[in-house]
C-alpha cells in the first residue's frame, strides 16, 4: 500500500468512488484527526513515528542508565551490599537488553524514520502503516520486557542468555519468559520496519538520486536493515526453541537428553554479531553527515566509506564465533574466525581515515554536533584498537569475560554509538523541532560526557587486565591486589565516572527542557548544511517537500547554494538556504496525497502482545491474542491507503479540496 | 520487493530450524527413532499434493494477469483446498506419530521434528487463509489496489513455502539419519 | 606500586602524551591517550593475583608474548592516528578562511591507507595463527586431571596414573584447590554437570569453558612452586561471583607427599572426644551429600554419601582431606585466618611446599568463616537452597541449604572437620 506520489488527476478521481463506512470493516471510522493524542497513536506519518521512537528510546536510555548506576554503586567497593546477587544478575541482564533493544535500536530507528525520507527527497516511507506497526510492536516488546520487574523478577541470564543457564531449572522465575517474548516481539517490529526502510531506499529516492549520490547516512541505514533482515530470523529460531523449552517442555537445551548447549551460542551470535554493527553503523552514518557539514567539505572518499560500510556488514556475518573462542571450538575454527575478525578491522580503519581526512583542508566549525562527531572518531578508535587486541584469539582467552571486554565495547558503544547519536541530536534538533539546542549547555554536555565516559570505562581496561571478571555481583579484597593497580581504586574511579557521565546526560535533558521553553527559533539553514532534509521548513511540513527535488549532485543542497568559480576555483555562494526553501514553496506541487492514519497497526501490536503474555500465562490468553491479530490483520489488509470522505468527522464533501494536505505555499 | 526481502528472511528462519533438526535428529535417548515412525508413502502423497498446489497457483496468477476473475477465483480455491489437504495430512501424521509414542517432549528428535514441520504447517495454514481471503476480496470486487500484483505476491509466498517443504521432505524423510 | 623494567617504555609514552597536551583543544585526546597508556601501564602491577600479564607457565607465556606484540602495536597506531587528528583539529580550525575546495577524495591515499592496516594485520595474523596451534598442542602431555564444574564449585578428579614416577594408585577426588607438580605439562579435561562454567587461572593459561556434554582440553604448566588465583569466568547463575579457584604448584617431591596423603582414608577420631561427637553429627547431616572416604556408620558399614538424591548437579565436595586445602565453598572462603593465608601466598618458591603441606593447623583455622557457614550457608553465599522454592529442580538443592544446626552441634562439627587433614 505504497503512498501515491504526485498523482495524476485520473488517479485522484478513481479513488473517489462512492464509499460507505463498511470499507473500514463497518465498525469504526478511519481516524483522521490531525491534533491531540489520537493524531500520534494512529499516525502513519514517518516524522511523528520517528519522534515517538525517539521519546521511547530516550525513556529507556534513562531506565538503562539508572540500572547502570546501580551496578556501579554496587561495585564501587568490595563486597557491595546495595544489590543482592539475584537482583544484580537481573540488573546487568536488563541493562544490556534495555540499552540494546530498547534504546540503541529504537533511537537509530528514530533517526532512520525521520530523516530517511527527508534525505531521499520522499514524502513518506514505502509502507507507512507497516512503519507504525514496527513502532507499536517495539513498544509492546519493551513493555513486556520491563513488566517482568513487577511480575516476579526480571530475566537473570545475561543478555546473551546462554543455555542451559536460561533453562527452566536454572532460571525458575518468569523473567526469562518475559525476556524471550519481549525480545521476540521487538524483533518482529524491527524486521517489519527494516523491510520497509530497504524498500523505501531502493524505490523512493528523488529523481536523479542514484545510489552513489545518496547521503552516507541512508547507505549505512540500508546496510543495517539488510543485517537485520538476515540476522533477526536466526535469533527468532533461538528464541522459539528457548520458549518451547521453557513453556512447553521441549528439551532443546537439556544436556541430559543429548542436547548441545553450543547450539544456542551459535544461533545467538550469528544474530548477535551483526547486531553489533546494527548498533554502530547508524552512528557512523550520522557523523558522516555531520563531519562534512562542519568541515565545509564533502566526505573524503565517499565510495570507500560506502563500500567499507557494506563490507563491514558482510564480514560481520562471518565473525560470530569470536565470541566463543573459549568454548572449545578447536584450533582450526578459532584460527579462521580470528583472522576474519582482524579482517573486519580494515574497513573500520578505512572509515576512521576517511573521516579524519574529511577534516583535512577544511574549515572546521566546532559546534556541539561536531565535537560529538570528533569524540566518536577518537573514542571509537580506542575501542577499535582494543578490539584488535582480542582478535588475537590466544590473547582473547585472557581477556574475554573480563572488564577489559566491558571497557572495549563501552568505548565502541558509548564512545561510538552514543556520541554519534548525540551528534545527531544537536545537528538535527533545529530541523525536527524548529528550535536550536543551547550550544553552551551543549559544551557542558559534551565535556562532562567525555570526562565521565573515560573515567568510567578507561579504568575498566586496567581492571580487566588485572583479572576482574564481568558479571560478578561482588569483587573481593582477596583478589584485588595492592599498589597502584588494585581493584579498589579503579573501581571507585569508574563508579565516580559513571555519575559524571550521568550528569552530562542530565545536562542534555535540561538543555531539551530549556530549549522547549526558551529556545530561540532556528534559522532554516543553521549549519550551512549539505543534504536534502534542509530544503524544506523546520519542522518539515507533513508532506515534507512542496516540490519533489531533482538531484544532480551528492550534497545537492550545498551545490544549490554554492558554485565553484571556474577561474579562481573558489566556492561562491549563489543562494541562501532560506531562498532555496522559498523557491520550493513558490513552485509547490499541485496535488499531494498522503496516507491516512490507521487504527490497525496498534491493534495488531496489542494482539501480538496479548499472544506473548499468553505464552507465559496460558493458552486462553493466547487464543484471545490470535483473534485480535486475525481481526486487525483483516482490517489492515482491507483498508484503503487513503481514508474515505465519510470517515472524516465531519464527513468531507468529496470535493477537490478535501484530502489535500498541501496548503500550497 | 518487500515480499522478496521477507522471504529472504524466512530462508534464514527455516535454515536455523533445519540446522537444529539435522543436529538433533540422531539424538534419541528414549522413544521411537525417525525410521520407526515415518510413513514415507503417505508423506510422499501429501508432498505431491502440495507440489500440485504450486501448479494451480501458477494458473491462478496467469488468470489474474489476464483479469479473468472467474478462473482466478477457481484456481485460488483449488490451491487453497490442496493446501488444506496437506495441512490435514500433517495433522493426521502428527496424530499417528503421537499414538506411536512420539510426543513433542519425548526426545530431541521429536521436539525438533515437530517444531520444524509445525512451523512449516503454520506457514501453509497462513497461506491458505490468505488465499481464501483473497478469493473473498475478489468476489466482493472492492477496490483494494492492484489485484494481479496481490495474487502474484501471495503466489510468491506460496511457492516459497512449497520449496521449503521439498527441502524439508528430502532432508527429514528421505535421507536417513 | 612496584616497578619493573617494562615501565620505562610506558613512561616514555606518558612523556609523549604530556607533551601533546599543550593546548586546550587537545585535552580530549590527551584523556583518550591517558586511557590507552593506562592500558599499557597495567602490564606492570605486581600484586594482583589474577593479573593477565604475569605468566607463570609455558602456555601463559606464549599468550603473553602475543600480548606484548599486539598491545604496543595498537598503542603506536593509536598515537599516530590521534596525533594526526590533533594536528588537523588545530590546523584547520575556522580562522575565517574561504569555503574550501570541494574535493571528493584521493584514491591513491585511500588505497594506501587500506593496504597499510591490512599488511600490519596480516603480520599479526601469522603470529596469531601460529600461537593458536601451539596452544592447542596436547600430544606431549605428562599428566591428566578431570575438572568438573557445577554451581558453584569445581571438582578435581585425578585418574589413576603415574606422574613423574609417582603412582596415583587410587583416583583422587578433591575440590577448591587444584594441586599440580611444577615443570609438568598437565592436561585438564573440563566438563560441567549443569550450566556452562569457564576455567581460568590467568598465570597458567587463558580460559576454557566447561560445557556440559562436552570435554574441553586446557593445558597448563607451572614453572615454580606457588599458588595462583582464578575465577569462573562464564556467567553461571546466582553465585557466579563466588565460584573461584586456586591452583597450587608443588615441586615433584612435595607433590609426591601430597599424593600420598590424599590416598589415605580418613580415620575416626578418638572415642568420647568432641570430634567423635562431631562425627555423629556428620553422619546425621552432612553425609547426605558429602563423602568422607573411610567413614563408617555406627553399625560399622561404610557411610556413602548420596548427593545425587539431594543436589541437582549430583555432586558435593569430598571432604576427606578438607584441612589439606586452604579454602572451602568453591574457594570462595578461606579456611585459614588472614595471617596464615598471607604466609602461604607470600611464601618464596623454595619454602612454599613446606608451608602449604602443613595444611590448616589448629591455630590457623578460620573459626569465624567455618562457623558462619555451618550456621547458615546460603546467607554467606547465595544459593538455591530454600526448600519451598525447589519446584523447578525436582526438589533438589543447588548449593548447600541451611541445616539449622545448634551451636553445640557446630562446635562438634568444627572439631570433627579439623581432623580431616
Amino acid at each position: 500500500m505504497a503512498i501515491i506520489e504526485r498523482p495524476t488527476p485520473a488517479d485522484t478521481i478513481s479513488l473517489r468512488m462512492p464509499v460507505t463506512p463498511a470499507q473500514s470493516m463497518g465498525i469504526v471510522r478511519r481516524p483522521v484527526t490531525s491534533t491531540g493524542w489520537k493524531s500520534w497513536v494512529f499516525t502513519v506519518d514517518h516524522k511523528k513515528i520517528g519522534i515517538m521512537y525517539g521519546v521511547f528510546a530516550m525513556f529507556f536510555f534513562i531506565v538503562g542508565g539508572v540500572e547502570a548506576l546501580l551496578i556501579r554503586l554496587q561495585l564501587a567497593a568490595p563486597d557491595g551490599k546495595i544489590l543482592s546477587a539475584d537482583l544484580y544478575n537481573q540488573m546487568f541482564t536488563m541493562h544490556a537488553t534495555t540499552m540494546i533493544f530498547l534504546f540503541a535500536m529504537p533511537m537509530a530507528a528514530a533517526f532512520a524514520n525521520y530523516f530517511l525520507p527527508l534525505q531521499l527527497g520522499a514524502r513518506d516511507v514505502a509502507f507507512p502503516r507497516l512503519n507504525a506497526l514496527g513502532l507499536w510492536l517495539l513498544v509492546a516488546g519493551g513493555l513486556i520486557l520491563n513488566s517482568s520487574w513487577f511480575l516476579g523478577g526480571a530475566a537473570d541470564g545475561g543478555w546473551f542468555m546462554y543455555s542451559p543457564n536460561s533453562g527452566p531449572v536454572f532460571s525458575p522465575s518468569n523473567g526469562v519468559d518475559f525476556w524471550t517474548i519481549g525480545v521476540q516481539i521487538a524483533g518482529f517490529g524491527s524486521l517489519v520496519s527494516s523491510i520497509n526502510l530497504i524498500v523505501t531506499i531502493l524505490n523512493m529516492r528523488a529523481p536523479g538520486m542514484t545510489l552513489m549520490k545518496m547521503p552516507v547516512f541512508c547507505w549505512m541505514i540500508m546496510v543495517v536493515q539488510f543485517l537485520l533482515v538476515f540476522s533477526l530470523p536466526v535469533i527468532t529460531v533461538a528464541l522459539v526453541l528457548l520458549t518451547f523449552q521453557r513453556s512447553f517442555g521441549a528439551t532443546f537445551f537439556d544436556v541430559a537428553q543429548g542436547a548441545d548447549p553450543l547450539l544456542w551460542q551459535h544461533l545467538f551470535w550469528i544474530f548477535g554479531h551483526p547486531e553489533v554493527y546494527v548498533l554502530i553503523l547508524p552512528a557512523f552514518g550520522i557523523i558522516s553527515e555531520v563531519l562534512p557539514t562542519f568541515s565545509r567539505k564533502p566526505l573524503f572518499g565517499y565510495p570507500f566509506v560506502v563500500f567499507s560500510g557494506a563490507s563491514i556488514g558482510l564480514v560481520g556475518f562471518g565473525v560470530w564465533s569470536h565470541h566463543m573462542f573459549a568454548t572449545g571450538l578447536g584450533p582450526i575454527s578459532v584460527a579462521a574466525f580470528s583472522i576474519a575478525t582482524m579482517a573486519i578491522a580494515i574497513p573500520t580503519g578505512v572509515k576512521i581515515f576517511n573521516w579524519t581526512l574529511t577534516m583535512w583542508g577544511g574549515k572546521i566549525w566546532y559546534s556541539t554536533a561536531m565535537k560529538f562527531a570528533i569524540g566518536l572518531i577518537v573514542l571509537f578508535t580506542i575501542g577499535g584498537l582494543s578490539g584488535v587486541t582480542h582478535a588475537v584469539a590466544p590473547s582473547d582467552t585472557q581477556q574475554t569475560d573480563t572488564y577489559y571486554i566491558v571497557a572495549h565495547f563501552h568505548y565502541v558503544l558509548v564512545g561510538g554509538m552514543v556520541f554519534g547519536l548525540f551528534s545527531g541530536f544537536y545537528y538535527w534538533w533545529p530541523k525536527v523541532f524548529g528550535k536550536m539546542l543551547n550550544e553552551k549547555l551543549g559544551g557542558w554536555n559534551f565535556w562532562l560526557m567525555v570526562i565521565g565516559m573515560n573515567m568510567t570505562f578507561g579504568p575498566m581496561h586496567i581492571l580487566g587486565l588485572q583479572g576482574q571478571p564481568r558479571r560478578m555481583y561482588v569483587w573481593t579484597e582477596a583478589r584485588a591486589g595492592e599498589g597502584f593497580f588494585n581493584f579498589g581504586f579503579w573501581n571507585r574511579v569508574a563508579s565516580l565516572g559513571s555519575f559524571i557521565l550521568a550528569i552530562g546526560i542530565l545536562i542534555f535533558l535540561i538543555n531539551v527542557v530549556h530549549t522547549a521553553r526558551k529556545g530561540k527559533p532556528a534559522p532554516l539553514d543553521p549549519w550551512d548544511a549539505r543534504t536534502l532534509e534542509w530544503i524544506t521548513t523546520s519542522p518539515p511540513k507533513e508532506h515534507n517537500f512542496d516540490r519533489i527535488p531533482v538531484v544532480h549532485h551528492l550534497d545537492e543542497f550545498f551545490h544549490r547554494k554554492y558554485q565553484e568559480n571556474t577561474t579562481t576555483g573558489e566556492m561562491v555562494q549563489i543562494a541562501t538556504g532560506a531562498q532555496l526553501v522559498q523557491a520550493e514553496e513558490d513552485n509547490a506541487d499541485a496535488h499531494i496525497h498522503l496516507p491516512s492514519p490507521s487504527y490497525w497497526p496498534i491493534a495488531i501490536a496489542v494482539g501480538v502482545g496479548t499472544l506473548g503474555l499468553g505464552v507465559v500465562y496460558g493458552v486462553p490468553i493466547m487464543i484471545v491474542g490470535v483473534l485480535i491479530i486475525l481481526g486487525s490483520a483483516f482490517g489492515f489488509v482491507l483498508e484503503p491507503s487513503v481514508a474515505d470522505d465519510i470517515d472524516y468527522d465531519p464527513p468531507m464533501s468529496g470535493g477537490q479540496d478535501t484530502k489535500e494536505l498541501a496548503p500550497l505555499g | 520487493m518487500a515480499m522478496w526481502l521477507f522471504l529472504g528472511s524466512e530462508c534464514l528462519l527455516f535454515g536455523g530450524l533445519i540446522s537444529t533438526y539435522m543436529l538433533y535428529r540422531g539424538r534419541v535417548t528414549q522413544g521411537p527413532r525417525p525410521s520407526q515412525v515415518f510413513d514415507i508413502p503417505f508423506t510422499s502423497v501429501s508432498s505431491f499434493v502440495l507440489l500440485m498446489s504450486s501448479l494451480t497457483m501458477v494458473l491462478a496468477v496467469t488468470s489474474a494477469q489476464r483479469k479473468d476473475n472467474h478462473r482466478t477465483k477457481l484456481w485460488l480455491m483449488v490451491t487453497a483446498s490442496l493446501g488444506a489437504t496437506f495441512v490435514g495430512g500433517q495433522v493426521y501424521e502428527f496424530t499417528a506419530f503421537y499414538n506411536e509414542g512420539l510426543g513433542f517432549t519425548t526426545n530431541l528428535f521429536s521436539s525438533s521434528f515437530y517444531t520444524l514441520t509445525g512451523f512449516h504447517g503454520v506457514h501453509v495454514t497462513v497461506g491458505v487463509i490468505m488465499l481464501l481471503s483473497l478469493r473473498g476480496i475478489i468476489s466482493k470486487d472492492k477496490d483494494t489496489g492492484d489485484r494481479p500484483e496481490v495474487v502474484e505476491l501471495i503466489g510468491l509466498y506460496w511457492h516459497f513455502v512449497d520449496i521449503v517443504w521439498i527441502i524439508i521432505f528430502t532432508l527429514v524423510y528421505l535421507i536417513p539419519a | 606500586m612496584s616497578h619493573d623494567s617494562t615501565l620505562t617504555g610506558s613512561e616514555q609514552n606518558l612523556t609523549i602524551f604530556k607533551g601533546m597536551i599543550h593546548s586546550a583543544r587537545l585535552r580530549r585526546i590527551g584523556l583518550a591517550l591517558g586511557a590507552s597508556s593506562a592500558m599499557f601501564l597495567s602490564g606492570c602491577a605486581s600484586n594482583a593475583p589474577q593479573d593477565t600479564w604475569q605468566p607463570k607457565g609455558e602456555n601463559a607465556e606464549k599468550i603473553n608474548t602475543l600480548q606484548w606484540m599486539v598491545f604496543p602495536l595498537a598503542g603506536i597506531v593509536g598515537v599516530l592516528v590521534f596525533s594526526l587528528i590533533g594536528y588537523i583539529l588545530w590546523r584547520f580550525r575556522d580562522k575565517g578562511q574561504a569555503i574550501p575546495h570541494q574535493s571528493h577524495g584521493n584514491p591513491t591515499i585511500e588505497i594506501t591507507l587500506t593496504i597499510i592496516p591490512a599488511l600490519i594485520l596480516s603480520v599479526v595474523g601469522v603470529f596469531t595463527f601460529r600461537g593458536i596451534f601451539q596452544l592447542a598442542q596436547t600430544n606431549d602431555t605428562q599428566m591428566v586431571i578431570n575438572v568438573t564444574g557445577q554451581q558453584w564449585w569445581w571438582e578435581y578428579d585425578y585418574p589413576a596414573q603415574v606422574v613423574n614416577g609417582v603412582e596415583i594408585a587410587q583416583p583422587i577426588i578433591t575440590s577448591g584447590q587444584l594441586v599440580i607438580p611444577t615443570g609438568t605439562k598437565v592436561l585438564l579435561r573440563e566438563t560441567s554437570r549443569d550450566v556452562i562454567h569457564s576455567y581460568w587461572i590467568p598465570a597458567l593459561n587463558g580460559k576454557k569453558d566447561a560445557v556440559p556434554g562436552r570435554i574441553n582440553l586446557l593445558r597448563i604448566q607451572a614453572n615454580k612452586p606457588g599458588i595462583f588465583a582464578g575465577q569462573c569466568s562464564e556467567f553461571c547463575g546466582l553465585s557466579h561471583a563466588n565460584m573461584r579457584m586456586e591452583a597450587v604448584a608443588l615441586s615433584p617431591e612435595d607433590f609426591a607427599t601430597w599424593i600420598a596423603n590424599q590416598q589415605r582414608n580418613a580415620e575416626s577420631p578418638a572415642q568420647a572426644t568432641l570430634a567423635d561427637e562431631g562425627e555423629t553429627v556428620f553422619l546425621n547431616q552432612c553425609i547426605r551429600c558429602h563423602q568422607v572416604n573411610g567413614l563408617k556408620k555406627a553399625d560399622g558399614t561404610a557411610a556413602i554419601a548420596a548427593p545425587d538424591e539431594n543436589v541437582y548437579a549430583g555432586a558435593a565436595p569430598n571432604l576427606t582431606h578438607l584441612m589439606s586445602r586452604n579454602t572451602f565453598a568453591g574457594a570462595a572462603f578461606d579456611l585459614l585466618t588472614d595471617g596464615c593465608r598471607k604466609n602461604v601466598w607470600s611464601a618464596a618458591p623454595e619454602e612454599f611446599g613446606a608451608v602449604y603441606l602443613k595444611g590448616v593447623i589448629a591455630d590457623c583455622l578460620n573459626q569465624t568463616n567455618i562457623r558462619r557457614w555451618l550456621r547458615n550457608a546460603p546467607a554467606m553465599k547465595p544459593m538455591y537452597a530454600n526448600p519451598v522454592k525447589l519446584e523447578a529442580s525436582d526438589g533438589k538443592y543447588r548449593g548447600m541449604p541451611n541445616l539449622g544446626l545448634s551451636e553445640s552441634d557446630i562446635d562438634k562439627l568444627v572439631a570433627y572437620l579439623s581432623t580431616l587433614k
